[in-house]
């Protein structure tokens, strides 16, 4: 039981943050769509 | 970091990795080049950024090389909890400057600064004090980015320490010098994507080649009871408690994340910090579960050094192509942060100094800002690479600086909530809270005197009881603030006294709140001022759009209590 309790306390990391990486990604490609629509630069 | 011997890579591959990256950086950093560069742009984007470049550039930022090595180091050193007590808290940093970085925003929505609302809100004197710890605090930082640098190239290929620092110096130089912030921020997100996809996966791979699960059962000998209790006390004592002191103070104390709160859309800044927030804490405890990892399996630090501990267990259990890749990955996490450092301080300077001392508001030009901020980071740049090749004790003095930012604290956070709050009571209380913070950190003090100890404990109460009252009155309004940090200093006054004061670091940053607040807070509860914030927003904003304006609007070196007394008037 604790085997498999400190397994899952190691692996949610890198989980959370694949998660936190699609997130960004899906929100710099709407940035940049929005910037594409109004003409403009990303910055 | 020391050389463990012979190198991973060889100086062809690491020479050919160093190009790609910072070619590659440097690529999408001319893509936004533009031939007339703007010097609110070159600051704070224009204060418009959306949030997946926020979100990405605020969570690089606050990667650095260190805060990876140091949490593996707080798993190998306090076991299991060991991690969390380094990047829960880090990671909180983020999340609590949060309700106070909407406060400034509405109150100054246009700033480059915390240091330029200073001046607008009290005067020059308040606004150099802050900006000057800024100042220092970037340059350490700088320093650190690049030492870690040049130790992690010496490590990984024969090329030298000094090699190392310049190759980075230079690379993170070239990409940010044309546009300043906003190259900083685009860099970012392409060096956290990177970062976080390949610690995505590295973890898991160590994870399962280093034999774990079964290694928990076969290596459980290895951990003290202390080190296997995820409730340590000793974890939170020597590792969580001095961080906490510290969280505050670093929110408030470094520009490079003010600079992001300037930058992002102000409908944002919610969404922005709690996903930096997870992201960063996600990313630093899941490197420092390799420490956690190195612990059960009774692995030794090469050279005794626990910095090492990260580059070993890569080097180790990953494939050469991954080795590279994780090379690449500290790369990216030490040049986010220099090249936020980088920007950060060329603000500063462009804003602070030249700006609004050196220029006066109204006629400071903007093309000479540009000039002022491309030459800052030069002069920085060059600066922070003699002193890397110096070798000096850098973690020693950026945990000095934090601490003093910590007597920062709370003058500045009342300053943008209380009306009463004067420039002689800001300068004093911090100038106050320095003066003792200096014996009680560097032991000048003889503590087996009974008066000294008990004042030093007492200290550290209200300290307690500050910051954690300023925790609660961020995010639960005043009352809330009140009641916490009475109870909270009088909950801990039985429980850390007679003993606290020997822990010197700690102390002194407790002491550093409790004092400035104190003095902060006698010195304006009498003052009768009653100042209106609604002309801070007229007396910060654009510096391009201003150029032509009259500064009506904008006192130009109009002293504090002056303009105090005239508004009460």
């Amino acid at each position: 039981m604790e085997t498999i309790l400190l397994t899952l306390y190691v692996l949610v990391w890198p989980v959370i943050v694949l998660a936190v990486m699609s997130l960004l990604v899906k929100g710099f490609v709407a940035d940049w769509r929005e910037a594409r629509r109004e003409g403009r630069t990303l910055l | 970091m020391e050389d463990s011997g012979s190198p991973i890579l060889s100086t062809a591959t690491v020479v050919v990795l160093l190009i790609l990256f910072y070619g590659i950086t440097l690529y999408v950093a001319l893509r936004i080049r533009r031939k007339k560069e703007n010097a609110d742009a070159y600051m704070t984007a224009g204060n418009k950024v959306g949030f997946g470049v926020a979100a990405a550039s605020m969570t690089a930022t606050w990667i650095w090389a260190s805060s990876l090595y140091a949490s593996a180091t707080s798993g190998y050193n306090y076991g299991i909890s060991g991690p969390i007590h380094y990047g829960l808290w880090g990671a909180l940093m983020i999340l609590f400057i949060y309700p106070f970085g909407r406060r400034i925003r509405q109150i100054a929505p246009r700033a480059h600064t915390l240091a330029e609302i200073m001046r607008a809100r009290h005067g020059s004197s308040s606004q150099l004090l802050l900006a000057g710890s800024n100042v220092v605090g970037s340059i350490m930082s700088l320093m650190t980015n690049f030492v870690a640098g040049g130790a992690l190239i010496a490590m990984f290929s024969p090329l030298s320490f000094v090699h190392g620092v310049i190759a980075v110096a230079t690379g993170v130089l070239l990409y940010t010098f044309w546009s300043g912030f906003r190259a900083s921020a685009l860099t970012d997100v392409m060096q956290v994507l990177a970062m976080l996809l390949l610690v995505g996966i590295i973890i898991p791979i160590i994870f399962f080649a280093a034999g774990f699960p079964e290694a928990f059962e076969s290596g459980s000998a290895n951990l003290s009871p202390e080190q296997g209790n995820f409730f340590s006390s000793e974890a939170f004592l020597n590792q969580g408690a001095p961080y906490i002191a510290a969280v505050l103070a670093y929110a408030i104390g470094n520009q490079t994340i003010a600079q992001r709160l300037f930058a992002v859309r102000e409908d944002l800044i919610k969404k922005t910090f709690v996903t930096a927030t997870v992201g960063y804490g996600a990313m630093v405890i899941g490197v420092g579960m390799l420490g956690v990892l190195a612990l059960y399996l009774g692995v030794e630090p090469a050279g005794g050094d626990s910095n090492n501990l990260v580059p070993q267990m890569a080097a180790e259990y990953l494939p050469t192509a991954l080795i590279a890749l994780f090379l690449i990955i500290i790369i990216g996490a030490l040049s986010s942060t220099a090249d936020s450092d980088l920007s950060a301080l060329s603000s500063i300077v462009m804003a602070d100094i030249y700006g609004q001392n050196i220029a006066k508001r109204g006629r400071a030009n903007p093309q000479t800002m540009l000039f002022v901020g491309r030459m800052t980071m030069v002069l920085a740049t060059a600066a922070a690479v003699i002193v890397a090749g110096l070798q000096l004790d850098i973690l020693d003095m950026l945990v000095l600086v934090g601490a003093l930012w910590g007597a920062l604290v709370f003058p500045v956070i009342a300053s943008f909530y209380w009306q009463k709050v004067t420039n002689r009571a800001f300068v004093t209380a911090v100038l106050t809270a320095l003066a003792v913070f200096l014996p009680v950190r560097f032991d000048w003090l003889p503590m087996e005197t009974a008066f000294f100890a008990v004042m030093v404990d007492l200290l550290n109460a209200v300290g307690i009881g500050v910051i954690l009252g300023l925790m609660a009155f961020g995010f639960f309004g005043l009352r809330a603030g009140q009641v916490t940090g009475v109870l909270a200093t009088v909950i801990s006054l039985p429980l850390t006294f007679g003993w606290m004061h020997e822990y010197t670091v700690l102390s002194a940053s407790l002491v550093a709140y409790a004092v400035s607040t104190l003095v902060c807070i006698g010195m304006s509860v009498r003052s009768g001022a009653s100042f209106d914030f609604s002309v801070i927003s007229r007396r910060v904003g654009d510096f391009d759009e201003r150029r032509s304006e009259t500064d009506q609007d904008a006192p130009d070196d109009a002293d504090a209590d002056d303009r105090e007394t005239a508004e009460r008037s």
